[in-house]
């Protein structure tokens, strides 16, 4: 029997994709858990406390007698304030989800039994870094009435909410691949949340060592294209973001800045047109996360690594 | 079902499993005997893909699918010495999860999680939490899920252990009745007494290699050692014990005061023989009894041998 579009075949193996059962489980039992709900609500106190503060910061700026007077124009900086403790929390919550996702799963001894079954390594851990990026979802959602209000005062447009997440996704999937990737590597989750941090560390600076190596020894006067080893670093990304949030303007592009046409090299001072350096250095710190989740998965694979160990 | 050909398991210098030649032939309740470090766990683990071999070459059934991969760990259900269950998991939750792990759908999950929760008398526990159950039950459950998927080798490793003597009587008989439903399955385990009463053939390994393997009577027929006869003696005490050094098929154990422990492999017809031989040369009896073999006997005897 044959349908019009699919044979029933077909329409079986359509039928069939459904949702990783790990991303199921792992939600299922963090909505269960007081902990996650202590964590909406110390999250949602966080932002808050930011929220107040910046708006305590702009009446300031505002009654100083530079100012002129008008609380509209620094509205716009709510956005930055939020929007930096948002990636801040997120970056700091994710390593510590998705380090403890495969120790934790060694330590409660059920990580034999899901290597045993049909579920390959990778979907092991694309399941893990998936249930690790809705649980921040569900931090982000809670926190958007907050981030809203800098919107609605700060005059942004609503795509940039919508960037804004996307952003927030990139960065949690990036954090969960160096998490679950740390969690691989050690047998104890609390050695795995320690790596991770570290491994955040070298990526956060070791993108910025050739520009620095550049400048101090060869005593060039120009960046050149050492810059381009920023497009990893999520720490420029998001700067970049921002500027092209508020600004419409490149970071690399900033005439009189260290980023400036006369500074950065061809290729970087090219990029920097436009939107092209923030979506290329959201495509490269994509790749790195998927770099990050092959080599968990290759350290995972019981007929590829670890196979000489003895089990104590 | 099994096959199980020159298996070997190297660590570095240390040699865990040594040229591992094994059949399980398909519907049998295979015991898996051997002391601490024998090398029992790590062939398991090297059948159910969670370790890589040295070498050699696992088969089961027809399949010339690799360890580790999909098609093989879809014939090999597993249950491990130790395993934990997730917190604020329910029981049907954990069978649905490891369900859709197997890619199955949906309703024949339910439907047979249903089936295998009463199989393993947990159908009262489905909306319980899964740690929130005894050990005994979660061991029943472990067993369950590892049937969820319908596989051809049940693959148990110490399943018995940490459990109490009710809890260890009701997983005998969930064994036995999986059996007699014509599941091959694989069990090792150290209580050799519960292994006697319902497996259909064993292997003994110790040191990494497997001493010997096949049905518990067989062994206990090549090796001679498991029919122990128990001869009371009143007087001529050494002429007994001449006569029966000098038969053939006769092994004398022990002597006691007035007790002679020979053991042999003889039929019941060579013993009454051996029995008549003794009253014709005037040995007094006051009595004979046969024992029967026990696995611990057996298992002595051949891990002793090996050590020796």
């Amino acid at each position: 029997m044959k349908n019009k579009f699919f044979t029933w075949q077909e329409w079986g193996i359509i039928m069939r994709i459904h949702l990783n059962p790990i991303v199921k489980k792992d939600l299922q039992v963090t909505a269960r858990s007081m902990r996650f709900s202590w964590g909406l609500f110390a999250y949602e106190a966080v932002l808050v406390m930011a929220f107040l503060l910046a708006m305590a910061a702009i009446q300031s700026q505002s009654d100083s007698i530079y100012s002129d007077n008008n609380i509209y124009s620094y509205l716009i900086y709510l956005f930055p304030v939020l929007a930096v403790s948002q990636v801040c929390i997120v970056a700091l919550i994710v390593p510590i989800i998705t380090a403890s996702s495969i120790s934790g799963e060694r330590e409660r001894q059920t990580f034999d039994i899901m290597l045993t079954t049909c579920m390959s390594p990778f979907s092991i851990v694309i399941g893990k870094v998936i249930s690790a990026v809705l649980r921040i979802l569900f931090f982000v959602v809670a926190g958007m009435p907050i981030m809203a209000l800098s919107f609605v005062a700060g005059g942004l447009s609503w795509s940039s909410l919508f960037y804004f997440v996307l952003t927030i996704i990139l960065l949690s999937v990036l954090s969960g691949s160096i998490g679950i990737f740390c969690s691989a590597l050690c047998r104890r989750s609390i050695t795995a949340v320690i790596l991770s941090f570290a491994f955040y560390f070298v990526i956060y600076f070791l993108t910025f060592v050739p520009l620095i190596l550049k400048m101090l020894w060869s005593k060039a006067e120009r960046a050149g294209e050492s810059l381009l080893f920023l497009l990893f670093n999520p720490f420029v990304f998001f700067e970049e973001f921002f500027m092209q949030i508020m600004t419409g303007e490149s970071l690399f592009g900033m005439e009189g800045s260290f980023f400036s046409k006369q500074q950065v090299g061809f290729l970087t001072y090219h990029l920097s047109q436009g939107k092209a350096w923030m979506f290329l250095s959201a495509a490269c710190i994509f790749m790195l996360s998927v770099l990050f989740m092959a080599a968990a998965a290759w350290k995972i694979n019981p007929m590829h690594s670890s196979a000489g160990k003895m089990r104590k | 079902m099994l096959y199980i050909n020159n298996l070997t398991k190297n660590y570095g210098s240390f040699t865990a499993v040594n040229h591992l030649t094994l059949h399980v032939p398909e519907g049998d309740l295979f015991g898996f005997v051997g002391p601490n470090g024998a090398g029992k766990t790590t062939t398991i683990r090297i059948v159910c893909g969670l370790l890589r071999a040295s070498g050699g070459t696992v088969k089961i059934g027809n399949t010339s699918a690799a360890v580790g991969s999909k098609e093989m760990k879809r014939l090999i259900g597993y249950v491990p010495d130790f395993f934990g269950v997730y917190d604020n998991l329910k029981v049907r939750e954990y069978m649905d999860m490891y369900g859709s792990m197997y890619g199955m759908y949906a309703r024949d999950i339910a439907k047979l999680s249903d089936d295998l929760l009463e199989l393993v008398n947990l159908t009262d526990k489905r909306e319980f939490y899964v740690d929130t159950l005894s050990r005994g039950m979660k061991q029943r459950l472990c067993v369950a899920r590892a049937l969820l998927h319908n596989p051809k080798l049940l693959i148990l490793d110490e399943p018995s252990s940490g459990l109490d003597p009710r809890a260890r009587v009701e997983m005998k008989e969930l064994l036995k009745n999986l059996h007699s439903m014509g599941k091959t399955i694989v069990i090792s385990s150290h209580i050799l007494s519960e292994l006697s009463e319902m497996c259909t053939s064993i292997g003994i390994m110790n040191g990494g290699q497997l001493i010997t393997a096949g049905r518990i009577e067989d062994i206990m027929q090549q090796l001679g050692g498991g029919k122990r006869l128990h001869i009371q003696i009143v007087s001529e005490m050494e002429a007994a014990v001449r006569l029966l050094k000098e038969q053939a098929n006769v092994r004398v154990e022990s002597v006691r005061e007035n007790e002679i422990v020979i053991s042999n492999n003889g039929t019941d017809e060579e013993i009454s023989a051996l029995i008549g031989r003794l009253i014709q040369n005037e040995v007094v009896l006051t009595g004979f009894y046969r024992e029967e073999g026990s696995l611990e006997s057996l298992f002595m005897q051949l891990t002793g041998k090996t050590e020796d």
